[in-house]
């Protein structure tokens, strides 16, 4: 114990005035370890910008303010949707941690790989002196990021849920990063696209539609879930819209029992379309019937990331083909 | 006689703190032995600083404190249900931490308030199996591990129902939560206290606990007051167990293996083996959690998986060369 | 030294009510034999005696106090017990088990010293098992364990001893030797008292007999007055033809 005092109280001297920030946090919990200012000494130090840039500061999902005194050049995402936005938001360059599975953009596969995001490796995390660290509102394990908050390092929560969100995320971020001009290109590209499919398809005759997320267990959306928003904006009738969980367990009786017009499966990866095969054997479907079994790239849809313009743009199509299906028959 | 005491626990005294100077020096970012003195004495860079104070130091210390837990709580349960085969876990205590662990999770909370629905679970546990095994005239070993057994069993019942009721997103947590996991592990002096003071008090009832190992009515007519004996010991081992688990998840096997490997090599002087399983069970933790998250960095493994896979195959070695 | 009397004792069998009530005393000196058929009690009696059972009334008095108001470490100074069986869970050594007999005398904190050591020794010698002093007590034979069972007593050292069949698994040799021990014990005034299976070492060696019936009924005395062939019989259901030898009767089970 008096190892831990002695050590905070000269690095505390180390440091002096240096440039620090802190995160005021909702709760009013102390941090803004000197640590933290000389981890950012040593990242402004190499970055382009001046130390008199503006000062930010940005709401988080979980409601509080992350302040920053210059923009971030050391991001840590911890999450493959969190790095997925990031770079969306222009700030790819300053991204210097990432977890497994963060596929996508490609570039982020060159990037350092700190754990999953269930578990991360703190060491390798704090030794990568990052000057914030983007986390998943519910991925990301609570004790861990406590442990990083306590650290003295800025935590942003990020989870979007509706389609707004998704570019209101971006934007942030890019204010975060100071890559603002580049993110709000990014967020007005896909706020405009989706306006202009929820323009071209809403109104139209409804879809009774299945959308099925993993096949062991058989697991759903619900309206509130991304993915179910996205079908509603299609003009598709969620059969499983108001169940309670926003991710139900079923079975296939359940599915029997709702007869959807179309069922659209992902996979386990990008091109794996034998969950749908398994619904052929039911000839009484109406999406067995009129043939309407359809499969879009999980990656596409089931992230919320700019990519969903494309995987909406995908979902409106396949349900637009069983409406035609239906009036030519 | 005593030099007999002192020797083996000397011994396991110096390879702990190998250990912990072990674990101190190795991780994902690579400190040399000279950059460890360093920061001891104060000099040295924030970062390397950083690592072994903020997060090694903590972490290890926590692993040495719940491995010493488990280790202790292991021997005193197999001294009280006189059966080797006996274990930190066996009276369902676990089970009951775990359901407490995963409340919490479900509803969203972390840290203390975990920690202390953790600690809840744990002991309404306890004292439902005490409650349950009371049979006209007091319990006996057999009728309260029998309890013990059928409770844990629907403790798990529970536990396979909140995991299967639970949200994608929060099951990997609850996993490594029951797979038993350091990595979070902050405060490591609550634990380690009670290590300590739990040694301290148990030393002296050594004696009584090797005749009480006899049979209760030889314990009896050798002057032991076996009833509130084995009443503390039950409780001691609870508090044990409950403060391991609370600390890091259900960690399995240390409990087990270590107080019977001790008493493969030192004999069965509770005196000896108790102090020998604090510091033998705080090493092994502290070896098992530096592999556990080195093994395959970054990616970290929980740290029951690593006592399984070395407990496991050393206690049968021992077996083997004991015969 | 201590003696050891029953006031208006019946102790507990489950299923059997009553009984007569036991009024003796074990007095210093004195060797009591216990016999009685399988089933009649003469472990519940020695337990009761000891204060690990409960009696169903009346109390045991230890050295003029009464054994529930006792504290159990001072009773195993003064009372030793050698059990008929014995729970073997984890291994030891035959020094070890022989040396658990210091327990009562040592506090606490107190580590066991040379003259403890000392006396363990002395007992496993007098017992003829000190060539087995680092042998697990798992790997010995029958006999060979209620030697040491009795070597832990005698490091005890009590005033009074209460043996529950300590000729059991034992050879005609050890036997001998055994109730011999038992006579020097009583003659170096402790009082001894032992329940009996065999009918004729009790003849031979107890100087007082308490006689069980599985009814619950109980007479005791000298053993003169004791050993009568026609109270025998009754006792064990069993003819007996009665014969002297060295000036002790001897009985013999016949058709």
């Amino acid at each position: 114990m008096f190892i831990l005092a002695s050590k905070k109280a000269q690095y505390r001297g180390a440091i002096g005035s240096a440039v620090f920030s802190s995160a005021r946090f909702s709760g009013a919990r102390l941090s803004g370890w000197p640590l933290l200012g000389f981890i950012l000494c040593s990242g402004l130090a190499s970055s382009p910008l001046h130390a008199d840039e503006t000062r930010r500061c940005v709401m988080d999902d979980r409601n509080r303010e992350v302040c920053l005194s210059a923009p971030a050049q050391r991001i840590a995402a911890l999450s493959p949707g969190a790095t997925e936005l990031t770079y969306a938001a222009g700030a790819g360059n300053q991204v210097v941690a990432v977890v497994s599975y963060s596929d996508y953009p490609p570039q982020a596969q060159q990037v350092e790989s700190v754990g999953s995001h269930t578990r991360v490796d703190l060491e390798a995390l704090v030794g990568l002196t990052p000057d914030l660290v983007i986390g998943w509102v519910t991925g990301n394990p609570t004790e861990q990021m406590e442990t990083l908050e306590a650290l003295g390092m800025p935590v942003f929560y990020i989870e979007p849920r509706t389609v707004e969100a998704v570019a209101g995320t971006i934007e942030r971020l890019a204010t975060l990063a100071g890559t603002e001009a580049a993110g709000q290109e990014v967020a007005d590209n896909f706020r405009d696209g989706m306006t202009a499919l929820a323009a071209e398809y809403s109104g139209r005759e409804p879809v009774r539609t299945f959308y099925q997320v993993w096949d062991q267990p058989l697991m759903s959306v619900n309206n509130e879930h991304l993915i179910g928003q996205v079908i509603s904006l299609c003009s598709g009738e969620n059969v499983f819209g108001d169940q309670g969980r926003l991710v139900p367990r079923l079975d296939d009786e359940a599915v029997l029992m709702a007869n959807p017009d179309a069922i659209l499966a992902g996979g386990m990866g990008e091109e794996n379309r034998h969950w749908l095969t398994h619904w052929e054997q039911y000839t009484n479907l109406n999406a067995v019937a009129s043939d309407s079994l359809y499969f879009v790239p999980p990656s596409l849809i089931q992230r919320p990331t700019p990519r969903l313009l494309e995987g909406t743009q995908l979902l409106c199509e396949k349900l637009e083909q069983t409406r035609q299906k239906r009036k030519d028959s | 006689m005593a030099t007999r005491l002192w020797q083996p626990l000397g011994l396991l005294a110096v390879i702990a703190i190998a250990a912990m100077l072990f674990s101190l020096t190795v991780g994902s970012a690579q400190l040399s032995a000279s950059q460890l003195w360093a920061v001891v004495q104060g000099q040295g860079d924030a970062l390397a600083g950083t690592m072994v104070i903020d997060l090694r130091l903590p972490r290890g210390l926590s692993a040495f404190a719940v491995g010493g837990l488990l280790a202790v709580a292991g021997a005193l349960m197999q001294v009280l249900l006189r059966n080797p085969l006996a274990d930190p876990y066996v009276l369902g205590l676990s089970g009951g931490a775990s359901i407490g662990a995963l409340a919490a999770m479900l509803a969203g909370v972390g840290g203390v308030l975990m920690s202390g629905s953790a600690f809840l679970g744990a002991l309404v546990s306890t004292f439902l199996v005490f409650g349950l095994a009371h049979g006209s005239g007091g319990w006996t070993p057999s009728r309260l591990l029998l309890t013990g057994v059928v409770v844990a069993a629907g403790w798990g019942a529970v536990i396979t129902l909140m995991l299967a009721l639970s949200p994608a997103e929060r099951l990997p947590g609850m996993l490594y939560w029951l797979m038993g996991d350091l990595s979070y592990a902050r405060a490591p002096w609550p634990p380690l206290l009670l290590l300590m003071l739990t040694c301290i008090v148990l030393i002296p009832l050594g004696r009584s606990l090797n005749v009480l190992a006899r049979g209760p009515q030889q314990a009896a007519a050798l002057g032991v007051d076996v009833r509130p004996l084995e009443w503390g010991i039950y409780v001691a081992a609870s508090l044990l167990t409950a403060a391991a688990v609370t600390t890091a998840g259900s960690i399995g096997f240390v409990g087990l293996v270590v107080p019977h490997m001790l008493r493969l090599l030192l004999g069965n002087d509770q005196r000896l083996i108790l102090p020998a399983c604090a510091l033998a069970g705080g090493t092994l933790l502290v070896l098992a959690d530096t592999l556990a998250r080195t093994m395959i960095a970054p990616e970290q493994l929980p740290v029951g998986v690593i006592t399984a896979l070395l407990g496991v195959p050393t206690f049968l070695f021992l077996l083997y060369r004991s015969r | 030294m201590s003696r050891l009397v029953t006031q208006d004792l019946i102790f507990d069998v489950p299923g059997r009510s009553g009984g007569t009530a036991l009024n003796f005393a074990i007095e210093p000196g004195q060797v009591w034999g216990v016999l009685g058929p399988n089933g009649a009690g003469k472990t519940t009696l020695l337990h009761t005696l000891a204060g690990l059972n409960s009696p169903r009334s009346g109390q045991v008095l230890l050295a003029d106090q009464p054994l529930a108001t006792l504290r159990r470490r001072d009773i195993a100074r003064a009372l030793g017990m050698v059990f008929q069986e014995r729970l073997d869970g984890f291994p030891a050594t035959v020094l070890e088990t022989a040396l658990i007999g210091r327990h009562p005398y040592l506090s606490l904190w107190q580590m066991e010293g040379a003259d403890d050591y000392a006396r363990a020794e002395a007992a496993l010698e007098k017992l003829d098992v000190a060539h087995l002093r680092d042998r697990l007590v798992s790997t010995l034979s029958g006999g060979e364990r209620q030697r040491v069972a009795m070597a832990t007593v005698l490091t005890q050292a009590p005033s009074i001893w209460l043996a529950d069949e300590p000729t059991n698994h034992l050879d005609l040799h050890h036997q001998s030797a055994v109730m011999a021990l038992m006579a020097e014990q009583a003659a170096e005034g402790r009082a001894v008292m032992m329940c009996l299976h065999d009918l004729n070492l009790a003849a031979r060696w107890c100087d007082h007999i308490l006689l069980l019936y599985p009814s619950g009924e109980a007479c005791w005395g000298p053993r003169d007055t004791m050993l009568v062939p026609s109270a025998l019989e009754r006792l064990y259901q069993q003819r007996l033809a009665t014969v002297e030898v060295n000036g002790a009767p001897v009985f013999v089970p016949v058709q």
